[in-house]
C-alpha cells in the first residue's frame, strides 16, 4: 500500500508543480524556484515522512529503498554521461583551476569550521567527525548552474557567461563524488581495505553496465525500445548496487562515464531516451530522500545557519578566486560567487547514499544539515542572482568630478 | 537475431557474475530492482529472439524468466520476484484496460449472444470433464484421499472452476504483438473475457458450497453480496476511473502514458484492497471510454502502446520466473492428464458449438482458449488462503498446470490468429 500512496502522492505533487500559477515567478517567486528546482518535493517529503506528520513509516522506507536506488542509479548514469573525455581533452588548465577554486575554498570554508563544531557537539572520535565534516564541505562545494542556463536562455544574461557558469557548476561535482568515494573508503566497512574494496567493486559494476548498456543500444533505433532498454539498465545497475550493498551513485557514474566513453554516436539518443524518465525519477528520489529528514534533529537545525552562512562565504570568496584564474579562458560574469549559490539536487543524492551506506547518528545529521541547507541555498540563490545581472557599482575615483 | 542472441547471452553472463558476486558478499541489500531491471532486459532481448525463431515474443519473456529466475539457475533472487507483484497488477490492468478499448457497443450486439452461447457450452463440457477427472483420480490426489465422498465433489467442483479458466491477459497481449483485427479476432476476446466473469461466478459458488460441505455453512446472502461487489462494485469503479479519465484528457491532456500507468497502478492496487478484481474494474473503464468517445479510447490504445512495452515484457518475465518448476514433478502427471482433457474438452466443444457462419471458429477458436496466467494464478492463490488444511496442494496442481499452458499458450493463440488471417504480422518494435 505504502508504493501506491507514494505514487499517488507524487502524481500530485507533479500536477501541482506544474501548474502555471505555482510557476509563475511574479506571484510567488520562492516557491516557484523550488517548486521548478524540484526540492519543493524535498520538503513534501520531510512533512509526510516519518520524522513530521508520520504518513509514511520507516518501515515503508525500508520497502521503498529500490526507487531510492534507481533514482540514485539514474542520477549517476547522466552525471557519467556528461563526462565527455574529448570536450574535456580541449578544455585549456585555468577551467579545471578555476572550478577547483570555488569548490575547494566553499570544501575549506565549511569542512574545517564544521569538524570543530561536529567534534563539540557529537563527542564522536576524530576520524568519524573529520568524515562526515568532509562530506558536509563536498556537499557546499557543489553548485547548480541552472540559473545561469534559464539566465542567458531568457536573455537576461550573455550566453558566453552562462554557459562559462554552467561549465564551472559541472565540473565541481566531481569534487563531490571524489570525497563521497573517501568517505565510503573509510566508513562503509570494517577496514579501509574493505571499504575501497566496495568502492572498486561499485566502480567495476559500473563499467561492466555502461559497457553491456552500450552494446545493447548499439544499432537500436526506436526510441521507445531505446527508452525501455534504457531503464531496464538503469535499474540493473542500481539494482544490483543497492543488492551488493555499494554505492549506486558511483556505480551510475561509472555506467555513464563508460557509456560516454564506448556508446559512439548513440550516446546523444541514448541521452534523450534517458531524458524521458529523468524528471520522474528525480522527483520520486527528492521526495523520498525528504523523507529521511529528521525534521526534529535540533543538533541538524543548530549547524544549518553556520553551514549555509559559511558555504554562502566560500562560495563568494571562492568564485572572485576562480574568476582570476580564468580570466583568460572563460568570460565570466563579475560576481561569479552568488551564481553559484544554488546547491541543486546532486548534494542531497551524495548525502542520501551515505546515510544508506553508512546509517548512524552522524550520517543523519550531515544529512539533515545537507538536505535542509539545499533548500535554503535554492531561496537564497534566487535572490542572490539578481546580484549577477546587475552591474557592478561604478568606481569612484578620487578627484574625479 | 544472432544479435540479440549474443546481447541475452551476455546479459545472462552479467547476472551470473552479480550473482557470484552475492555469494562473496555476505551483507546483501534488496534485491527488487535487480529483479525488474534484469527481467526487463532479459525480456526484451528474449522477445527478440523468440520472434526470430517464429515464436510469439511473449513466449521469449516468459522462457527468459524461467531460465533465469530463483527456480531454475537462480541468478534473480526469490524475494526479488516476489517484489514485483505490483509490477503484475499494473501489467493486468494495462491489459485490461486496451482490451476494454475494444469493446464497443455495436460489437456486442454483433457478437455477444453468440459469444455468451459458445461460452456457456465451452466452459460447461471444460468444466464437467475437469469434474469427471479430478473426482475419479480421488485414491490418487492426496489432498482428496481423505475426503468423504460430499466433500471430494465439492473440491472437485471447485478445482474444475479453475481449471476451467482462460487468460484474458495473454490473449489480449498477442492480439497486439500480432496487430490481429477482424471478426475471429474480436471473437475471441470477447469469449476470453466473458470465460472469465463466468469462472469468477461459479467460483464464488463452487467457493461457498465447499466451505458448506466442511461443515462452514452455506450462507446465500454472504455468498451473493460477495458475488455482486465483486462485480457490480468493479464495474462501478472502473467507471468512476473511466470519468477520471476523460476530464483529465479534456481538462489536463499531457503525459497522458505517466498518468495511465499511474491510474491502472492505483485500480491494481486499490482494486485488491477492496476486494474488487483489477481486471474487471480496468476492462470496464476502457469500455466505458470506448462507447463514451471513441477518439480518446484510440490516444488510449497508442498511449498504452508507447508505455506498454517494458511493462508487458518485465510482466511475462517475472511470471516466468515465478514458476516453480519443481511441481511439474511432483504433481506433473495429474496436471498433464488435466492440461490434456481440458484441450480436449474445449477443441471438441469449440468444433460442435461455435457458430457454423465462420469455419475458421470451429477449426481455430480452441487454440486460442488454452492459455491461463493471471486470474488463474489468483483464484489458486484464493484457494490457497481460504481453504488452509487442503488449498496449498490445490495451488500446487493449478500452478503446474499453468506452467504448462503459459508455455504453449502463446505459442497456439499466435497460431490461431495467424491460420484465420487476421494476423498482420510484427513489424512494430514497441507490440508486446
Amino acid at each position: 500500500m505504502q508504493a501506491l500512496l507514494v505514487f499517488l502522492a507524487i502524481a500530485a505533487l507533479s500536477l501541482l508543480a506544474s501548474s502555471r500559477t505555482l510557476l509563475d515567478p511574479s506571484r510567488f517567486p520562492g516557491v516557484a524556484q523550488l517548486a521548478a528546482s524540484g526540492l519543493i518535493f524535498l520538503i513534501f517529503g520531510a512533512l509526510l515522512g516519518p520524522g513530521l506528520i508520520g504518513v509514511l513509516s520507516a518501515e515503508d522506507l525500508q520497502g521503498l529503498r529500490p526507487v531510492v536506488s534507481l533514482g540514485l542509479g539514474t542520477a549517476g548514469v547522466i552525471l557519467g554521461l556528461n563526462l565527455e573525455p574529448r570536450v574535456l581533452r580541449l578544455l585549456p588548465r585555468p577551467v579545471f583551476s578555476a572550478a577547483l577554486a570555488h569548490a575547494g575554498v566553499a570544501f575549506l570554508f565549511v569542512a574545517v569550521p564544521m569538524a570543530g563544531a561536529l567534534l563539540l557537539t557529537t563527542r564522536l572520535p576524530l576520524g568519524v567527525v573529520v568524515g562526515g565534516a568532509a562530506l558536509l564541505g563536498a556537499a557546499a562545494s557543489l553548485s547548480s548552474g541552472h540559473f545561469a542556463v534559464l539566465g542567458y536562455r531568457s536573455g537576461r544574461m550573455e550566453r558566453a557567461r552562462g554557459l562559462a557558469v554552467a561549465l564551472l557548476t559541472m565540473l565541481d561535482d566531481w569534487v563531490g563524488l571524489l570525497v563521497l568515494a573517501l568517505a565510503l573508503v573509510l566508513g562503509s566497512a570494517a577496514s579501509v581495505a574493505d571499504g575501497g574494496g566496495l568502492v572498486a567493486l561499485a566502480l567495476l559494476l559500473g563499467m561492466l553496465c555502461g559497457a553491456l548498456i552500450a552494446f545493447l543500444t548499439y544499432a537500436l533505433k526506436d526510441l521507445s525500445e531505446l527508452t525501455a532498454v534504457m531503464l531496464g539498465g538503469v535499474a540493473l545497475v542500481g539494482g544490483a548496487a543497492s543488492y551488493l550493498r555499494v554505492s549506486a551513485l558511483l556505480a551510475g557514474v561509472a555506467c555513464g562515464a563508460t557509456l560516454a566513453l564506448v556508446g559512439g554516436r548513440a550516446v546523444e539518443q541514448v541521452a534523450r531516451a534517458l531524458g524521458r524518465f529523468e524528471r520522474p525519477t528525480y522527483l520520486m528520489l527528492v521526495f523520498l530522500a525528504g523523507c529521511y529528514v529528521q525534521a526534529r534533529d535540533v543538533d541538524a537545525w543548530v549547524l544549518l545557519p553556520g553551514y549555509v552562512a559559511l558555504r554562502f562565504l566560500g562560495k563568494v570568496w571562492g568564485g572572485s578566486l576562480a574568476r582570476r584564474f580564468a580570466a583568460t579562458a572563460l568570460e565570466l560574469p563579475p560576481r561569479l560567487g552568488y551564481a553559484l549559490i544554488a546547491q541543486g539536487g546532486l548534494a542531497v543524492c551524495l548525502v542520501v547514499q551515505y546515510l544508506m551506506l553508512v546509517p548512524g547518528p552522524l550520517s543523519q545529521h550531515v544529512f539533515d544539515v545537507v538536505a535542509l541547507g539545499a533548500v535554503v541555498n535554492e531561496v537564497l540563490a534566487n535572490r542572490a542572482f539578481r546580484h549577477v545581472l546587475e552591474p557592478p557599482p561604478p568606481v569612484v575615483k578620487e578627484g574625479a568630478a | 537475431m544472432s544479435g540479440a542472441i549474443i546481447r541475452l547471452g551476455l546479459l545472462v553472463a552479467v547476472l551470473a557474475g552479480i550473482s557470484g558476486v552475492q555469494e562473496w558478499r555476505v551483507d546483501t541489500g534488496n534485491s527488487v530492482m535487480l529483479a525488474a531491471g534484469a527481467l526487463l532486459l532479459c525480456g526484451l532481448f528474449a522477445g527478440k529472439v523468440a520472434k526470430g525463431f517464429g515464436l510469439p515474443r511473449l513466449t521469449g519473456y516468459i522462457l527468459v524468466g524461467v531460465v533465469v529466475g530463483p527456480y531454475a539457475l537462480g541468478f534473480i533472487p526469490g524475494e526479488g520476484v516476489k517484489g514485483l507483484e505490483l509490477v503484475k497488477g499494473l501489467a493486468v490492468s494495462l491489459i485490461a484496460l486496451v482490451a476494454g478499448t475494444e469493446l464497443n457497443l455495436g460489437l456486442i450486439r454483433r457478437v455477444g449472444m453468440k459469444v455468451a452461447m459458445l461460452c456457456v457450452a465451452v466452459c460447461g463440457v471444460t468444466f464437467v470433464v475437469c469434474f469427471a477427472a479430478v473426482f475419479a483420480l480421488k485414491p490418487v490426489l492426496p489432498f482428496l484421499t481423505p475426503m468423504t465422498v460430499p466433500q471430494a465433489l465439492a473440491v472437485s467442483a471447485l478445482v474444475s472452476t479453475v481449471v476451467v479458466s482462460f487468460s484474458p491477459t495473454v490473449t489480449i497481449a498477442i492480439v497486439q504483438e500480432t496487430s490481429a483485427r477482424g471478426s475471429f479476432t474480436e471473437f475471441l476476446m470477447a469469449l476470453v473475457i466473458i470465460g472469465d466473469l463466468f469462472v469468477m461466478v461459479a467460483f464464488a459458488l463452487a467457493a461457498g458450497v465447499t466451505r458448506a460441505s466442511f461443515g462452514g455453512g452455506f450462507d446465500v446472502q454472504g455468498l451473493l453480496s460477495g458475488v455482486g461487489w465483486e462485480l457490480f462494485g468493479s464495474v462501478g469503479v472502473g467507471a468512476l476511473l473511466a470519468l477520471i479519465l476523460l476530464v483529465y484528457m479534456r481538462r489536463v491532456n499531457r503525459e497522458l502514458p505517466l498518468f495511465l500507468v499511474g491510474l491502472c497502478f492505483a485500480a491494481a492496487e486499490g482494486g485488491s484492497r477492496l476486494h474488487l478484481s483489477p481486471l474487471l474494474v480496468a476492462l470496464s473503464a476502457g469500455a466505458l471510454i470506448a462507447n463514451l468517445d471513441e477518439r480518446n479510447s484510440q490516444r488510449i490504445h497508442h498511449a498504452i502502446q508507447l508505455a506498454g512495452l517494458p511493462v508487458f515484457a518485465l510482466f511475462f518475465a517475472a511470471a516466468g520466473a515465478g514458476l516453480k518448476l519443481s511441481t511439474l514433478v511432483t504433481v506433473g502427471p495429474a496436471a498433464l492428464l488435466l492440461v490434456v482433457l481440458r484441450a480436449v474438452a474445449i477443441h471438441q466443444s469449440c468444433r460442435r458449438f461455435a457458430p457454423a457462419e465462420d469455419p475458421r471458429l470451429k477449426r481455430y477458436l480452441w487454440m486460442g482458449l488454452i492459455s491461463q496466467a493471471g486470474v488463474t494464478f489468483g483464484l489458486a492463490a484464493l484457494i490457497s488462503r481460504t481453504f488452509p488444511d487442503f488449498g496449498p496442494q490445490v495451488e500446487v496442481l493449478i500452478v503446474a498446470m499453468i506452467t504448462t499452458h503459459e508455455l504453449v499458450g502463446p505459442v497456439l493463440t499466435r497460431r490461431a490468429l495467424e491460420r484465420s488471417g487476421e494476423a498482420r504480422g510484427d513489424e512494430r518494435p514497441q507490440t508486446a
